[in-house]
């Protein structure tokens, strides 16, 4: 009767030819291989235990490159993300503390996760951006849907929301910690700490305005 | 019929029809702002223009301008043919016409569209046309270019409130004046008006007034740009998420066509636009009816309930079934709806056979406002359709003097509005079965012993019949909210739990049968409203 398992390959595979150690007495006893195991086990042991009395810490850019591996005691020791690691969210603010966000939705569209909700609002009558812009009454993020893709910040014209917190999302006990709303999600700085944003914000009226002045409304 | 050459293609046209009239019909575009169907023509924006060739033996109507050469850097005097508007120029037997094939042309629209772009705040991100605005579309077919000027835009007034539903952006406007020629014209209410001349152009509100009256919300719909936008959908969506259903206006006999767009995401919809028919509401609709989209989630049954406790629909029937048992069927009454569509009233009357059922009655609301202009003033949607269907159907009023009469005890009902409210509800709740298949509460789900959830029009795909007795079908929008089911399919399980035996399932098998029942010369059905 054939043998219908293991297959026999059709073709010939490249694949390694697994080897097995010889079966001998010392194979068959272990204790060679335990001692060896040992052996590396308490040289991590006293390479640990040196690090921890000197005080030394893996470089966090060469520990990538170094042989084996470094244990990173996760959170009092945290790895270096790089410069442009796209973090958790963060709504950047106005030099009063509004938001720069006018609601556009740009962000919502080209989201493919569908994690941003916005709800517009309409500034009230006699407020200078009246006309001119809107503000998010709600701006709700669902960070456990969120692919950390970026194309939020990409298509933004308003540079009003980044994801520059340098941190990454952090785990909670439940599924609603995650929804962060719009003070929440203003409440972030970037990794220098600032809530701002390097680019600077013309507001309709001002002399920074570029070419525009209002006074000549007739 | 007589044609005319457009880039080679013949179109016919007839008689004192203009090119682009002659080539909407034909469902080609020739880029337009201030030109719209149904409206005056104006002329006033220039992206129209075609090139007319001379006929046999005539010359070409030139004119001399100076171009600018990069080469030399000079200006060169240079001939082009003089362009004219297709919005004006009336077709001619054996007229050749060139729009995109010709290159003078296309050069006018680019400088048409950058004339126009000139004080325009390119505030797309916040403005509510963006996604269905002429500016952007044309921009993207014939203008692509960077913005040369360098001085400071003419600024004009911002989010001007015009009156109850329309706030103004003076400057998005484009200045085409289809929101005044449609008050002159269409709303007989001259209201709107423009002032000043030039880039300081604006258009403004009759002092002393605001814009008011039944049609406010049209002048927001023919804004080609942004200029006017209505407070209703004002920051509400982005149109790219909207997804829109045929659909057909609910707020009274005339049964305008309508898109009703929704956003599939959230299963809600968010406002209606009007759908061209030339035969019944060309390409308008009033405020009453572009608001009557809300009716979609405002006043909704959503769950069944049993003598006003929420239950389930299993178990709402069952009580049904208890309350109808100890009663001799023919002894139950049974109400249409003019509210509801010609397949739920056919299923409904089909109960009322099986049952054997001596009173047949309809509901409908009471008379309302009405004008020369689309508003009728019988506020049901379907009135006619009911009253061809079952010719012998009391109207409500009967109903009430019986039930106060005390002669019917037992009624099931299809939901909506009666004609006087809160007294019928006092009315009805002396009877001591009302079982009511409802979309909409009303006082006939108020006093109800029995109350299933029905989907309402944007739910289900439903025909409907307007007062001149064309039957027109409204397509589904969104998902059924709640626990609502089609009303025909839940007469049906009413049906069964009574113990009866229903001949219909699906939506087409009443269809078929209605087709074939209806005596009414109408049969003309949906093609006719698929215009445009």
């Amino acid at each position: 009767m054939a043998q219908a398992f293991p297959k026999k390959p059709s073709q010939p595979t490249n694949a390694a030819i697994v080897v097995y150690t010889e079966d001998t007495f010392a194979t068959r006893s272990y204790l060679p291989a335990i001692a060896t195991g040992l052996a590396t086990s308490m040289q991590h042991f006293f390479e640990n235990a040196r690090e921890m009395i000197r005080g030394q810490r893996p470089d966090p850019i060469t520990e990538p490159f170094a042989e084996g591996i470094t244990t990173v005691s996760y959170p009092e020791q945290k790895r270096h993300y790089p410069e442009r690691f796209r973090g958790v969210h963060r709504l950047t603010q106005r030099d009063d503390g509004s938001p720069r966000c006018v609601a556009c939705l740009c962000c919502s569209t080209a989201c493919p996760a569908q994690c941003i909700f916005i709800e517009p609002g309409e500034y009230a009558e006699g407020d200078k951006r009246r006309g001119y812009e809107r503000f998010p009454v709600r701006f709700v993020i669902d960070e456990l849907r969120c692919i950390f893709c970026g194309f939020c910040v990409e298509a933004c014209p308003c540079d009003a929301i980044r994801m520059d917190t340098g941190a990454h999302a952090a785990p909670y006990d439940s599924r609603e910690q995650f929804i962060y709303d719009k003070d929440t999600l203003l409440s972030f700085a970037n990794r220098a700490g600032e809530q701002l944003s390097e680019n600077p914000r013309h507001e309709p009226g001002d002399a920074s305005h570029p070419g525009l002045s209002r006074d000549n409304v007739h | 019929m007589p044609t005319f050459k457009l880039d080679g293609k013949d179109i016919p046209f007839s008689p004192g029809e203009t090119i682009i009239g002659a080539a909407h019909k034909e469902g080609i575009e020739i880029p337009h702002y201030c030109w719209h169907p149904g409206l005056s023509i104006a002329a006033n924006c220039r992206m129209c223009l075609v090139e007319v060739m001379p006929a046999a033996n005539q010359r070409a109507m030139m004119l001399d301008i100076l171009e600018w050469d990069a080469a030399s850097g000079e200006y060169k005097p240079q001939r082009k043919p003089k362009l004219q508007p297709a919005c004006q120029m009336a077709a001619v037997e054996g007229m050749d016409v060139r729009a995109d094939s010709s290159e003078h042309v296309k050069q006018a629209r680019k400088g048409v569209q950058e004339f126009l772009l000139l004080n325009h705040p390119v505030d797309c991100p916040i403005c509510d046309q963006a996604g269905e605005c002429k500016l952007q579309d044309y921009w993207l077919e014939h203008g692509q270019y960077e913005k040369r000027m360098r001085d400071e835009p003419v600024h004009k007034p911002k989010a001007t409130v015009f009156g109850e539903t329309i706030v103004y952006d003076a400057e998005r406007c484009v200045m085409c004046t289809r929101c005044i020629r449609f008050m002159d014209e269409v709303a007989k209410d001259p209201v709107l008006d423009m002032r000043e001349r030039g880039n300081l152009k604006e258009v403004i509100v009759a002092p002393g007034r605001q814009l008011e009256g039944h049609y406010t919300l049209m002048t927001e719909h023919v804004c080609p740009v942004g200029a006017l936008t209505s407070k209703d959908f004002r920051f509400k969506a982005r149109v790219w998420f909207l997804r829109a259903a045929k659909s057909v206006c609910q707020g009274c006999a005339t049964g305008c066509n309508a898109w009703l767009d929704f956003d599939p995401r959230y299963n809600k919809a968010y406002r209606y636009r009007p759908r061209d028919n030339e035969q019944v509401n060309k390409y308008w609709m009033c405020d009453e009816g572009m608001l009557s989209y809300a009716a979609a989630h405002e006043a909704r049954v959503l769950e069944a309930s049993v003598k006003g406790v929420a239950s389930t629909p299993a178990h709402a029937l069952e009580g049904a079934a208890k309350r109808l048992a100890s009663v001799p069927q023919s002894s139950i009454a049974v109400v249409l709806s003019a509210q509801h569509s010609l397949e739920d009233n056919w299923a409904m009357l089909e109960l009322s056979k099986l049952l054997g059922a001596k009173d047949v009655f309809y509901t409908q609301a009471a008379d309302g406002y009405e004008d020369e202009i689309l508003i009728n003033k019988d506020k049901n949607s379907n009135g006619r359709g009911v009253r061809d269907l079952s010719p012998s159907a009391k109207p409500f009023g009967d109903l009430a003097k019986s039930v106060a009469a005390g002669s019917i005890k037992h009624v099931v009902a299809l939901g909506g509005a009666t004609p006087s409210g809160d007294r019928d509800a006092a009315t009805l709740g002396k009877l001591d079965v009302l079982i009511t298949i409802a979309a909409h509460t009303s006082s006939l789900t108020a006093s109800a012993s029995v109350v299933l959830p029905a989907t309402s029009w944007a739910e289900h795909s439903g025909t409907w019949v307007n007062a001149s007795g064309l039957r027109q079908v409204a397509d589904k929008a969104i998902a059924p909210q709640g626990a609502s089911e089609p009303a025909y399919k839940l007469v049906a399980d009413l049906a069964r739990a009574l113990g009866l035996e229903v001949s219909w399932t699906k939506l087409k098998e009443i269809r078929a049968a209605l087709g074939a029942s209806d005596p009414a010369p109408d049969v003309r059905s949906t093609t006719l409203t698929q215009a445009v």
